[in-house]
């Protein structure tokens, strides 16, 4: 039994951005006597750490770190460039909350979708299908088409799936960012269940409040590196003092 | 998500799940996945194609039928002599039918299911097989109606033949699938792609014997028409099917080769670029 669930080894990743961006081959044909420029943008590098059994480990880090293009690699959706990630375990990735459904299928296809995309079976989707309605609390409108949906009522059914399709690690993206109050209080209860009930929980936010109340440990990201693997509350400070290092406070702190 | 998956670097590796899981219970339950992942994706593309209604399905029958009547006026008049026109041109119809529907949806599977594949790490191969489904139920349905018609009318072929018939259909999915495969992944990087195969298909059309019988060609163009993969599939299923007579085996092979050639070529395009697909969705 390894006492890591997931142990990322060095995992690097770049993406070459190239000066002008050709999608078609029409492009490609007439840019043939035009070189471009590629800039090659490190967003991770060499990243190591590992999650144990039961643990809460929060990420946080400014936009456009690299936390987001960690979680990716860590599901196996991009292939890092160097380094490996080794999983053990069974992963419930919610990445990029309240996108990614069907507009065309109502709210019960769209699960059904969604779990058997991440690897639910059959019969386990149907199990749970009823609760995850229910706490969305869209079964009046189980049969009505996505596009119908107001933005709220999508993105209670993508929390929902979150919260019910579990395996033994949830990777969550920016959790706890919208919804009403009473709705914030249910998705913390549901994920204080889920935590006592021994899972693991990797956690992306920007919100010190969360990462202090929730994990047991914060890994800091800052230009593709962890500069910090500690507690929460250092954890915190420690992004807090990253923010304030914001390429317009340094022109003010050099002016 | 996979059990005991180690995800690597090599931008040429197999995009699919690992499964070098230990032990037994958690690669049967992959398994179940897999398949409850297949029969969902089949299931919501027909409903979303047909309004969930059955009736909505008779429009995919109707889209060639209404091309058959139109051509029927034009063509029968040019083509009286010909014996049983009609019958192999709907047999034709239909066959190159789910070949240009199949190959245009399967090229685009991959870029309209971009929200499933930047969601989870599963067998992207999945989306671009299960979305050539509701072509190849058209085509299902239309043989066994014609065959059934044929039965009714007096003319109802040899098992063998609906045999053979049945082998040709699953060598056209076949080359489908392979050509899908392909092109979805290039697709994704470029983005023109589909108009240059809506071009081909146009041109196709014309250059598989579906309007015209392959006899008012010299014979000494017939090796460069069968190239064309719609040829071979649709002249052999008219010849098992209306005229009696099953090809050679020869002819067989040549077929099975050319749908084995083109699925191996689609499965080696697929490999290479599948892994980072999701940065390009």
């Amino acid at each position: 039994m390894p006492a890591a669930l997931i142990e990322v080894d060095a995992v690097s990743k770049s993406f070459e951005i190239p000066s002008v961006r050709r999608e078609t081959l029409r492009e490609h044909l007439f840019g043939v006597l035009e070189p471009r420029k590629f800039e090659r943008l490190q967003v991770l590098d060499r990243i190591s750490f590992e999650l144990k059994a039961g643990e809460t480990l929060g990420i946080m880090g400014r936009n456009g770190c690299g936390k987001s293009t960690l979680l990716k690699i860590l599901c196996g959706i991009y292939t890092p460039d160097a380094g490996a990630v080794r999983v053990h375990t069974g992963i419930t990735p919610i990445l990029e909350l309240g996108v990614g459904w069907n507009p065309e299928l109502d709210a019960i296809d769209n699960v059904f979708l969604i779990g058997t995309v991440m690897g639910l079976p059959l019969r386990e989707v149907e199990s749970r299908l009823e609760d995850i309605l229910a706490f969305a609390e869209v079964e009046r409108f189980a049969r009505l088409k996505l596009k119908h949906y107001s933005s709220g009522m999508a993105s209670r059914l993508a929390y929902a799936v979150a919260f019910h399709a579990v395996r033994e690690v949830l990777v969550l993206d920016e959790i706890f960012a919208v919804g009403d109050e009473g709705f914030k209080a249910k998705c913390e209860n549901r994920y204080r269940q889920l935590r006592a009930d021994g899972h693991s929980i990797l956690l992306v936010s920007h919100a010190p409040p969360v990462m202090a109340a929730f994990c047991d440990r914060v890994i800091v990201i800052e230009g593709g590196r962890i500069i910090a693997d500690t507690d929460p509350a250092s954890g915190v400070s420690c992004y807090i003092s990253t923010t304030a290092r914001t390429p317009a406070a340094q022109r003010e702190s050099t002016a | 998500m996979t059990v005991s998956a180690e995800i690597r670097t090599p931008s040429t590796g197999p995009d699919r799940p690992a499964d070098s899981a230990p032990r037994p219970s958690p690669r049967a339950s992959a398994n179940a996945s897999v398949w409850g992942l297949v029969w969902t994706l089949v299931r919501t593309d027909f409903k979303a194609r047909y309004h969930g209604t059955p009736s909505g399905f008779l429009w995919a029958l109707l889209k060639p039928t209404a091309m058959f009547v139109v051509l029927v006026a034009v063509f029968s008049l040019i083509f009286r002599g010909e014996p049983n026109y009609k019958l192999n041109l709907i047999i034709g119809l239909f066959l190159w039918n789910f070949f240009a529907e199949a190959t245009t949806v399967g090229m685009g599977s991959l870029a309209a299911k971009g929200f499933l594949v930047t969601k989870a790490r599963f067998p992207r191969w999945i989306l671009v097989v299960t979305s050539i489904a509701n072509a190849l139920i058209t085509l299902v349905v239309f043989g066994a109606v014609v065959t059934v018609y044929l039965i009714a009318t007096g003319r109802g072929p040899s098992p063998l033949a609906v045999l053979a018939f049945g082998f040709y259909i699953a060598c056209l999915a076949t080359i489908a699938i392979g050509l899908s495969l392909g092109s979805s992944v290039l697709f994704l990087r470029f983005r023109d792609l589909n108009q240059i195969w809506d071009m081909t298909t146009q041109a196709g059309f014309f250059l598989a014997p579906i309007v015209y019988p392959l006899g008012v060609i010299p014979e000494r163009y017939h090796f460069y028409l069968y190239l064309w993969p719609p040829t071979p599939a649709i002249e052999f299923s008219r010849a098992a099917m209306v005229a009696g007579v099953l090809p050679t085996s020869t002819a067989h092979a040549y077929l099975a080769l050319m749908a084995g050639g083109i699925l191996s070529v689609g499965i080696m395009v697929f490999r290479r670029y599948a892994p980072r697909a999701a940065e390009y969705v």
